[in-house]
């Protein structure tokens, strides 16, 4: 079988194995990355949530041969640039943060919808992480932190 | 235990490999990754060969033809269908309540026709107009109905050499419609029930009524019959007979699980739908 | 950051490494050499174990069962009690017992050999339900299937009041089983390191794994080590559940001799783990012309599952919180843990206290409604004051401001002039509910059976928090340290706080029954302060320990005094709309107020109030699991419905000050008082919006449908 080659956070990679790996465990086991979490394995919780050039996916349920060629991006590609930064800030500040097994993948959707919206209001926010499952926090702090995000980041996005 | 796995690299490639192995198109993956899913850590095995035809440009893109009939490429994710004002209404608000953000970056309205789930989101509105599913295969192509092509309960009229390329949906041609979800709960919801309908209204008269209800048996439901008890009245005449209607609706879905609660909400929001339909409002949507 | 005064809110310790996907837990963590484990499960609720036919297993695959349990150990988890098995042996009792661990390199293969297993049953007659059980169709506990149980009464007497009554008014209300759904699966490892087994977990009571699997090896507690893991969300699912996976576990360590992980998928983590009680509650409330309690008589039946776990004081909690807030003139409370074939029911948020809570605030409103009262000013007529007898004949130690909290709640939601407007069965309503929890271990499980301890390690400027309790997400590792920073005076980077080590730190009891910031954060108070005077000594530690306050008597052979020295208290409001089309419930308003004491942190008080009112939503309106000849129904994350954040709208909660004198800075449990409210709230909105009396939750729009069509 030949290599799937794809970029991941701005480098480009090789996957050498089954296409039909899921890219979550590409992700933690092929490449160490560990900050996308597994908590449902079939795309209902989010906390396998990813960027594929730039869309919020669940990589649970996305094998790798289907993103050859495509651009990925996880928390560890993110948490170090200026957006990831004023996002995760906004969320220790904001009090989002409780057990945190889905915060990476809250913060990759909150970078997905400020990329494509800047100035969301609370109902876009809401829509946003509607696919992201928290059982701790009853979600209104994080919705106030990525509205706190996207207030202090005025220009990042 | 490895799984047969193929990478086209065109349609036609990927035609051809299918006439040869069988091998199972994947798209998104939304509904195979999990239907054969093994747990935390471990790659899901498939019994029979799988076609990645996820990165096929031929299968991408929204185009409308002259006739205004919406051309929609089957690898279409659902927020793509969502994001593009070009598609019908009903088909555009049935992608956008389908499960939440992510699985709308994934599943593909080949995927969902093709697996023709009972609680698929995309069939139920696709059947009310009347749209067509091409099927390609590396001996050539033809069109049938969605409502022909889907059998239910995850089987359908795909042959062994076939893929999904497109779904055509004609120009819709009406005056009121109507579509209501009811999922699990407010959002990243499976469908519990769902009911799309359409009304023309011509010089008073009802030149054309459909409806058709999802996730309320095997298949998407849908009667001729029961339509053409209105079609050719006059709007003055419909309160009268909603009650025909509902009883013919009601007597064509499946008694299955829930039977009350699919059966009096189905009715309510039909009759819903005539009872604003026969105040002869503005054309538009109907809430 | 820098040096913190009590009222500074606080960006949580951890907060930072989480969010950046930094923080390790289980399943990121990696140890040399490490195995992957699968459980092989029974299938039946009640059989004999007839043949176990084990396939043919590759080099370096085992599968343990009872008979590697080692010579001098015990089949047992010792949990309250020793009858949950580690393995079943000869028999299974429900379906999902643990029968044995294949243990190997390969996830997969594990999975392919797992359905290879070929186990012969003969099935027995199993009773799967609270019916079937209370029937004696099958007896398998007992003489007639009663775990255990407690009778409580206060007042006059209960049957006196009821012959006087002008109308006994007869209700039964009926609670499903919830689901934890903690983001993170249970997880747990054993590794032989040094000479001693160590157990990594996802947990909460990282001195209860070690008491109950010392039991099954033989072993001494404190020759095994447990080290908690960063704990993905626990909620009481994690607070004697971990011991199943861990006894199996240290069993085939001990056996193989190398690090074995056992991570449960999400559906296994649904279908085969410890959920909240099943319940119903029966009242005989006797009346008199006016609409006047003149005494109850409540039943209280909770499904416990096949083994006790922490049955009989989720009994005794739900016995004890029965009447609610009130004061009735004559009360008496009967509790039965009932024995079934199904998955044990253990520790969830609440403890017994959500089941019969909902129940008497339905009845209560139900009542009210039928003589033509509301709600709000028919409960405040009974409202509990300081001094005043409890359902244990103890007293209400502290001041209740249940009076100022409902004006909050009903100012802010104009509660008041909606229920005139609304009207019933309008399709709009407005519910109001209010409730409790008595803080810390109930009874006298503080001073006679946990004595927590607590201990402050000093060395140059740094101070180290020695201390058994967990991190799960509450917040307690932030309010430690801030605890610590605060009273010493120094900056909170240099207070230290990891995640509990056995063979480190001091045993403080279990991270559970909101006992945290009240007893274990007061000792760190305590400590804190004496460290602050000696300061100037060097490098020294201080050990704190449990002192129960006097004249506080409790008699736990009896159930007879103060089960607690304080209650969190709370009230709520939740307005509704009802589509008449399609029953679908939509949540207009959530308003709460709660009594914790005094806060520690606003901002994590704020996130505790916040997730406990979901949650309390979802048990109400949406988390329907359904169990079935012992077999749950909704083993997803796509069956079993919880909330997302488009379900319910945005809260407004208030706080009041009532500084409790046993707590640091004055604080009171709240971890579980703020779940136990917003449901009977939420249906005694939609109630009013329908015009129809509804008597068990979840109630999710498809059964509305039945309850609006009842004649």
């Amino acid at each position: 079988m030949s290599k799937i080659y794809f970029t991941l956070n701005g480098k480009r990679v090789a996957f050498d194995g089954d296409p039909l790996k899921r890219l979550v465990d590409v992700l933690r086991e092929g490449f160490q990355l560990t900050g996308t979490k597994e908590g449902c394995g079939e795309g209902e919780c989010g906390a396998c949530s990813v960027l594929k050039n730039g869309r919020l996916v669940t990589s649970c349920i996305i094998p790798v041969g289907a993103i050859s060629g495509d651009e990925i991006v996880t928390i560890e590609g993110l948490r170090d640039t200026e957006q990831g930064r004023c996002i995760i800030e906004a969320f220790a500040e904001g009090g989002a943060v409780q057990c945190g097994f889905c915060i990476p993948g809250m913060v990759m959707a909150a970078q997905a919808l400020l990329l494509r919206n800047p100035h969301p209001s609370e109902a876009d926010v809401r829509l946003a992480i509607s696919g992201n499952i928290c059982r701790c926090t009853g979600y209104d702090l994080i919705v106030d932190s990525i509205l706190l995000a996207s207030r202090k980041g005025e220009g990042l996005w | 235990m490895v799984n047969e796995c193929y990478i086209p690299a065109s349609l036609e490639e990927a035609l051809d490999i299918r006439k040869n192995t069988g091998a199972r198109p994947l798209a998104g993956g939304s509904d195979l990754m999990v239907a054969y899913k093994r747990g935390v850590g471990i790659t899901p095995v498939f019994p029979f060969p799988i076609l990645l035809i996820s990165q096929l440009y031929e299968l991408k893109g929204i185009s409308v033809q002259r006739d205004g009939t919406v051309v929609i490429g089957a690898l279409s994710t659902s927020s793509e269908i969502a994001a593009d004002e070009r598609v019908p209404y009903l088909v555009r608000k049935a992608a956008s309540l389908m499960g939440a953000v992510s699985l709308r970056n994934t599943a593909t309205i080949g995927g969902n026709i093709g697996n023709s789930s009972p609680k698929g989101d995309l069939p139920q509105p696709l059947i009310l107009l009347d749209a067509r599913v091409v099927l390609q295969s590396s001996t050539g192509k033809r069109e049938m109905k969605v409502d022909d092509f889907i059998i239910g309960a995850k089987k359908n009229y795909l042959r062994d050499d076939e893929l999904i390329v497109a779904v055509k949906i004609p120009r819709p041609d009406y005056t009121y419609c109507y579509y209501r979800k009811i999922g699990t709960r407010k959002a990243n919801a499976i469908s519990k029930l769902s009911l799309s309908a359409l009304m023309k209204v011509e010089d008073g008269i009802i030149r054309d009524f459909r409806a058709s209800s999802g996730a309320a048996g095997p298949k998407v439901r849908r009667s001729r019959d029961v339509e053409n008890i209105i079609i050719g009245k006059s709007l003055k005449e419909l309160p009268d007979l909603i009650d025909s209607v509902l009883d013919g609706w009601n007597s064509i879905i499946s008694p299955h699980a829930m039977p009350e609660y699919r059966r009096s909400a189905t009715r309510r929001m039909l009759g819903h739908f005539l009872e604003e339909c026969a105040k002869a409002p503005e054309a538009g949507i109907i809430e | 950051m820098a040096l913190m005064q009590i009222t500074d809110e606080m960006k949580r310790v951890d907060a930072y490494e989480k969010a950046r996907g930094e923080a390790t837990y289980l399943c990121d963590f990696r140890l040399d050499g490490m195995l992957y484990a699968r459980m092989v499960r029974s299938t039946k609720a009640r059989a004999n174990i007839l043949s176990i036919k084990v396939p043919e297993l590759p080099e370096g695959y085992y599968f343990i069962s009872a008979k590697d349990i080692p010579e001098g150990g015990k089949n047992a988890l010792h949990m309250i009690a020793e009858d949950w098995r580690c393995f079943a042996e000869n028999d299974v009792r429900y379906i999902g017992e643990t029968i044995a661990l294949l243990v190997g390199k390969d996830r997969g293969i594990l999975y392919e050999l797992e359905k290879k297993v070929e186990i012969e049953y003969e099935e027995l007659p199993a009773v799967t339900t609270l019916d079937e059980a209370l029937e004696k169709k099958a007896v398998i506990s007992g003489e007639d299937n009663i775990m255990c149980s407690l009778e409580c009464e206060m007042g006059r007497s209960v049957d006196e009041a009821l012959q006087m009554a002008d109308t006994i008014i007869e209700e039964t209300f009926e609670t499903g089983y919830q689901e934890h759904v903690h983001l993170e699966t249970n997880s747990v490892a054993c590794n032989y390191e040094n000479g001693q087994f160590v157990i990594y977990a996802s947990a909460q009571c990282p001195f209860y794994i070690r008491t109950s699997i010392a039991c099954t090896m033989g072993l001494k507690p404190e020759d095994i080590i447990v080290r908690q893991m960063t704990t993905g969300g626990a909620f009481g699912g994690k607070e004697h559940f971990p011991d199943v996976l861990a006894g199996p576990l240290i069993v085939a360590c001990n056996r193989i001799r190398k690090p074995i992980f056992l991570i449960f998928d999400r559906e296994e983590d649904m279908e085969f783990s410890v959920k909240r009680h099943p319940s119903r509650t029966v009242f005989r409330t006797g009346v008199d012309r006016n609409g006047d309690i003149l005494g109850t008589d409540i039943k209280i039946y909770y499904n416990a599952g096949a083994y006790l776990s922490s049955s009989y004081v989720v009994l005794q909690r739900g016995v004890f919180h029965s009447t609610g807030v009130y004061r009735f003139p004559a009360a008496r409370a009967w509790g039965y843990g009932v024995a079934t074939n199904c998955f044990p029911t253990c520790a969830f948020r609440g403890f017994g206290a959500p089941q019969t809570l909902y129940a008497i605030e339905m009845h209560m409103d139900h009542i009210a409604r039928r003589f033509g009262l509301d709600p709000a000013e028919y409960k405040r007529k009974y409202f509990l004051k300081q001094g005043e007898e409890t359902i244990t004949q103890g007293h209400i130690v502290e001041k209740v401001v249940l009076e100022e909290m409902m004006k909050q709640v009903t100012d802010a939601s104009d509660y008041f002039r909606k229920v005139k407007e609304y009207g019933i069965g309008s399709g709009k309503g407005i519910g109001i509910s209010f409730y409790n929890h008595g803080g810390a271990f109930t009874g006298n499980g503080e001073q006679a059976i946990i004595k927590a301890k607590l201990k402050l390690r000093k060395t140059g400027e740094k101070v180290e928090i020695l201390c058994g309790s967990t991190e799960m997400g509450q917040g307690f590792r932030s309010i430690m340290r801030k605890i610590v920073s605060a009273t010493i005076g120094i900056d909170i980077d240099n207070v230290i706080y990891d995640n509990p080590d056995t063979s480190k730190v001091v045993d403080s009891g279990p991270t559970a029954a909101s006992r945290s910031t009240m007893i274990v954060g007061f000792l760190c108070e305590k400590a804190a302060k004496e460290m602050k005077e000696r300061w100037s000594e060097g490098d020294f530690e201080v050990v704190k320990q449990y002192e129960h306050p006097e004249g506080h008597p409790w008699d736990q052979a009896t159930f007879r005094g103060d089960a607690y020295l304080g209650y969190g208290w709370g009230a709520a409001v939740v307005e509704v709309e009802v589509d008449r089309l399609t029953n679908e419930v939509s949540v207009k308003g959530i308003w709460s107020s709660h009594d914790i004491g005094r806060p520690i942190d606003r901002l994590i008080v704020h996130g505790q109030v916040n997730g406990g009112i979901i949650q309390s939503l979802g048990y109400a309106a949406m988390e329907k699991m359904e169990s079935r000849n012992g077999r749950f129904r909704q083993t997803s994350m796509s069956d079993y419905i919880i909330p997302t954040s488009m379900d319910f709208p945005r809260q407004e909660w208030f706080l009041v000050d009532n500084p409790y004198p046993w707590g640091p800075n004055g604080a009171k449990g709240m971890g579980e008082l703020v779940f136990n409210g917003a449901d009977a709230a939420y249906m005694g909105a939609v109630e009013r919006a329908i015009g129809r009396d509804t008597f068990s939750i979840p109630m999710p729009p498809e059964d509305l449908q039945g309850v609006i069509d009842r004649r």
